[in-house]
């Protein structure tokens, strides 16, 4: 099954200039989501959307900045969930910039999704159940074909 | 069809019904076999397993007079959707940036 996201994107514009649209959270509210971002290691901050009910998503994103490198490299968690305080995507946002004769390379990276599968048996792990339990579980997951590529 | 009053994620919240999930990954139990192995009431059992039918984390079928309890991989699949979705909004909101850039330079240059 596939985990991550990576989308490999284009821009024929500077780095310098891709940057500020990635990093100035008046831009950012611009083409992505409302956000009290902010460029500094270990801020934390949010997104906010429309919600997703039907995803068992409030339409809220907690973030912390995790990696700062201007103009080359721009990591943050991504975490969500139904209400305040419960967190069931737990994911990482990785942006790598990469100038190309004048131009921008930019891969976005979105990691960490974890699937029905590892969910149950992190939340199973947590509660201290028996290690046997857990692979027995994933057995038949795997048998049902959770696993599969 | 009955409706759906939990999401797959409160599903999951709760400790009995993760146990019921554990149970029948080990084999298919019916109702009453379930039943036997928790200390809450009968009718708060049948409660948590249909929670679990509704959100599609188990079928129940019946056989002879049991009603049959197994796992069923539509709840399952919840959590993959968040991968096609964030696939598609990504897309979307670079589309959005490259507008914006788009927009920027222009502005730039009139200036």
């Amino acid at each position: 099954m596939k985990r991550d996201i990576r989308i490999k994107w284009f821009f024929p514009h500077p780095v310098e200039e891709v940057w500020e649209c990635l990093t100035n959270p008046e831009l950012v509210n611009t083409w992505l989501m409302k956000n009290d971002f902010r460029p500094v290691v270990g801020h934390h901050f949010q997104f906010h959307a429309r919600p997703l009910p039907k995803m068992g998503w409030d339409g809220i994103v907690y973030c912390e900045v995790l990696e700062l490198k201007p103009n080359e490299r721009l990591v943050y968690s991504w975490k969500g969930g139904p209400r305040p305080g419960v967190i069931t995507l737990d994911t990482l946002l990785t942006w790598t910039l990469a100038p190309v004769q004048g131009d921008t390379e930019m891969i976005l990276e979105h990691t960490g999704f974890k699937g029905m599968k590892n969910m149950l048996s992190s939340i199973f792990m947590e509660r201290g159940w028996k290690k046997g339990i857990t692979r027995r579980f994933e057995n038949v997951l795997k048998e049902r074909g959770y696993e599969q590529a | 069809m009955s409706r759906l009053n939990y999401d797959p994620f409160q599903a999951i919240a709760d400790n009995n019904r993760r146990q019921i999930l554990m149970m029948l990954s080990e084999k298919s139990l019916s109702i009453n076999l379930l039943a036997d192995q928790f200390d809450i009431s009968r009718p708060a059992v049948s409660k948590h397993i249909k929670v679990l039918e509704e959100t599609g984390f188990i079928s129940i079928r019946q056989e002879g007079r049991e009603r049959l309890c197994e796992l069923n991989s539509a709840g399952f699949d919840a959590v993959r959707e968040w991968l096609t979705y964030y696939d598609q909004f990504w897309k979307r909101k670079l589309q959005n940036l490259e507008a914006l850039l788009e927009q920027r330079k222009k502005g730039k240059k009139g200036r």
